[in-house]
């Protein structure tokens, strides 16, 4: 990983996918570890079991939505994925997303253009990525610097007395 | 600026703030429920540990879980109350009502404040007129918590201009139902959605209540309705009028919002938000015919004194059909009260309506509501994502309070028209 490029094979899940889906409430209470064996389990019962570290999760419009658990989105980097790539993402999720330090972002078109086990290359800071089996390259929205910064600390509690003093 | 940059200006300490402005702002209260609570609570003796910075400012409420079903919640409780102790922070115990109602009708929330929630539905408070938004656990533990701060970016502001008047059948909740489904699922994120016009006007304020709760359904950051004198004298009466002096606000003649949107009311009918999402929805003759089994008035934006008396109005003297059970979960422990008052416990009660403690009833079957595969309920809930009650092949719709009653007369989804 050079500043948040990735390289991995991908796996793909619809629209509107919502967090209660990501994870059900009554796995919460788990530790993460096994949390992470039930992610998607009724979207995809496959993905927990066979999800590889540095695997890409592909999602539709609107990804996470619903309630803006934390939760959602630390079940996912449990599972070892290096990043999502979604046409679009819940505005909680996205918030989770970088105050947690998971590596997400926006791609129009990418849903349709990928099928599941393709390898791509995503470049978070520059809203880019390129599926290898086709050679093409999708961009989206580079991604804001206030939230780059907060990534590469590893998630706001890094930086939460350092932005609180900020003048 | 209009009412949210002039709050969020004021809470950064700054003069002006422009859409897309990432600021560090103060918090005025921060409000989370027994199982954001216990979330939050373990990030942050893990990962910061020390004292609140403003610990009067935080409030949790215990509204999932309001009689522990199994020893895992109440192991949650025990934790989230000990927390609650350790920090000081204001605890409102099991049976107080849904964290929105609870913190709203406790004086809590008042009009120019910043308000932060774990809950997604935090932004309903914007019908008080304050700056509510949703952010996680990290946020808070990160910021809130220790520093009384937590940075937003100002999102630019679509105005949503409503008039017209309802037909028979219609209520504010299908008119609130419909706009999810014209402005569609990620038809706003990241946007403010200003609600105004004659005929927000007209509601009261726990109507107007509907319009900021479905923001988060349309991916807006934020729902505000500019407070007038039914807020404050809600507010004033709730004593919580302390943040609305002091702001720069531009009348609203001069602002210009990002769009305007305008919608006539007068068209239409009785709303379902149909399974699998809430922007599925649909007229309720679509539907209609559906059969059901559970029933529910309840959840973040039900179980208002408003959907009791609906509900009353269509069950009086009838019967709850004999396959459906009609659950009615109060959103507080006074408008419990007011119903007693009214005599509307008595009128459900014999209509073979269950009365249940103030909470937030079936919201992710957490303490009742869980639902076997193929069964389906209607309810006044905010959400019907499959998997959130019980098995993922169960059905939920979501209605206005007549519709519930209707459906729960029929045993199948019903329209209301046709009962009343």
């Amino acid at each position: 990983m050079s500043d948040f490029k990735f390289k991995g094979s991908c796996w793909v899940v619809g629209d509107y996918i919502p967090t209660d889906q990501i994870i059900k409430s009554h796995r919460f209470f788990l530790p993460l570890a096994e949390i992470a064996k039930y992610v998607l389990e009724d979207e995809n019962p496959r993905f927990a079991s066979a999800v590889q570290r540095g695997d890409v999760l592909v999602a539709g419009k609107h990804f996470g939505q619903s309630s803006g658990r934390a939760i959602a989105v630390k079940a996912l980097q449990a599972t070892g994925i290096s990043c999502i790539v979604a046409e679009s993402f819940a505005r909680t999720f996205y918030r989770n997303a970088f105050e947690v330090g998971l590596p997400i972002v926006e791609i129009p078109g990418i849903r349709g253009a990928v099928i599941e086990g393709d390898v791509l290359a995503a470049d978070i800071p520059g809203g880019e990525v390129t599926i290898e089996r086709t050679g093409q390259t999708l961009r989206g929205p580079r991604t804001n610097p206030f939230l780059l910064d907060m990534l590469r600390a590893g998630g706001v509690i890094a930086i939460g007395t350092r932005l609180a003093d900020s003048p | 600026m209009n009412p949210i940059e002039s709050i969020l200006a004021r809470a950064s300490g700054k003069k002006s703030v422009s859409p897309g402005d990432i600021v560090i702002a103060e918090v005025d209260r921060m409000i989370m429920h027994d199982l954001s609570g216990y979330m939050t609570s373990r990030v942050y003796d893990e990962k910061v540990g020390k004292p609140l910075k403003h610990p009067e400012r935080v409030i949790m409420v215990f509204d999932h879980i309001f009689s522990p079903p199994r020893e895992v919640e109440a192991e949650v409780l025990k934790s989230d109350r000990d927390w609650a102790r350790k920090y000081g922070i204001k605890l409102l115990n099991c049976g107080s009502g849904n964290i929105h109602n609870a913190v709203a009708r406790g004086g809590f929330i008042g009009p120019g404040m910043v308000v932060v929630g774990s809950d997604s539905h935090t932004p309903v408070h914007g019908a008080l007129g304050a700056f509510a938004v949703a952010v996680g656990n990290d946020c808070h533990a990160g910021m809130v918590f220790p520093h009384g701060k937590a940075w937003f970016r100002v999102p630019s502001t679509i105005r949503i201009d409503l008039h017209g008047e309802l037909r028979t059948g219609t209520t504010p909740r299908d008119v609130a139902l419909w706009l999810v489904g014209q402005i569609g699922e990620d038809g706003a994120v990241y946007k403010a959605l200003e609600f105004g016009g004659p005929f927000i006007e007209e509601l009261g304020l726990f109507d107007r209540w509907l319009f900021p709760l479905i923001t988060v359904d349309v991916g807006a950051k934020c729902g505000y309705i500019e407070p007038d004198e039914k807020v404050f004298e809600f507010a004033r009466a709730a004593n919580a009028m302390q943040s609305w002096s002091g702001l720069d606000i531009t009348p609203r003649g001069q602002r210009i919002p990002e769009a305007v949107l305008t919608y006539d009311v007068s068209k239409i009918e009785p709303q379902v938000a149909c399974p699998p999402t809430v922007g599925n929805v649909q007229s309720v003759q679509a539907v209609a015919g559906k059969p059901i089994q559970w029933a529910e008035i309840g959840g973040h934006g039900g179980g208002r004194i408003e959907d009791i008396r609906m509900l009353a109005r269509v069950l009086e003297g009838k019967s709850v059909h004999p396959d459906v059970r009609l659950n009615v979960v109060p959103s507080s422990r006074a408008v419990f009260k007011q119903a007693l008052d009214e005599g509307l416990v008595r009128v459900l009660h014999d209509a073979g309506a269950l009365w249940f403690p103030p909470s937030t009833g079936s919201n992710q079957s957490v303490n009742m509501g869980a639902m076997a595969a193929g069964e389906s309920m209607i309810s006044t809930h905010s959400r019907n994502f499959p998997g959130r009650n019980g098995s993922a092949s169960a059905s939920m719709y979501l209605s206005s309070a007549l519709t519930v009653g209707a459906s729960a007369l029929s045993g199948r989804v019903a329209d209301v028209r046709e009962v009343i």
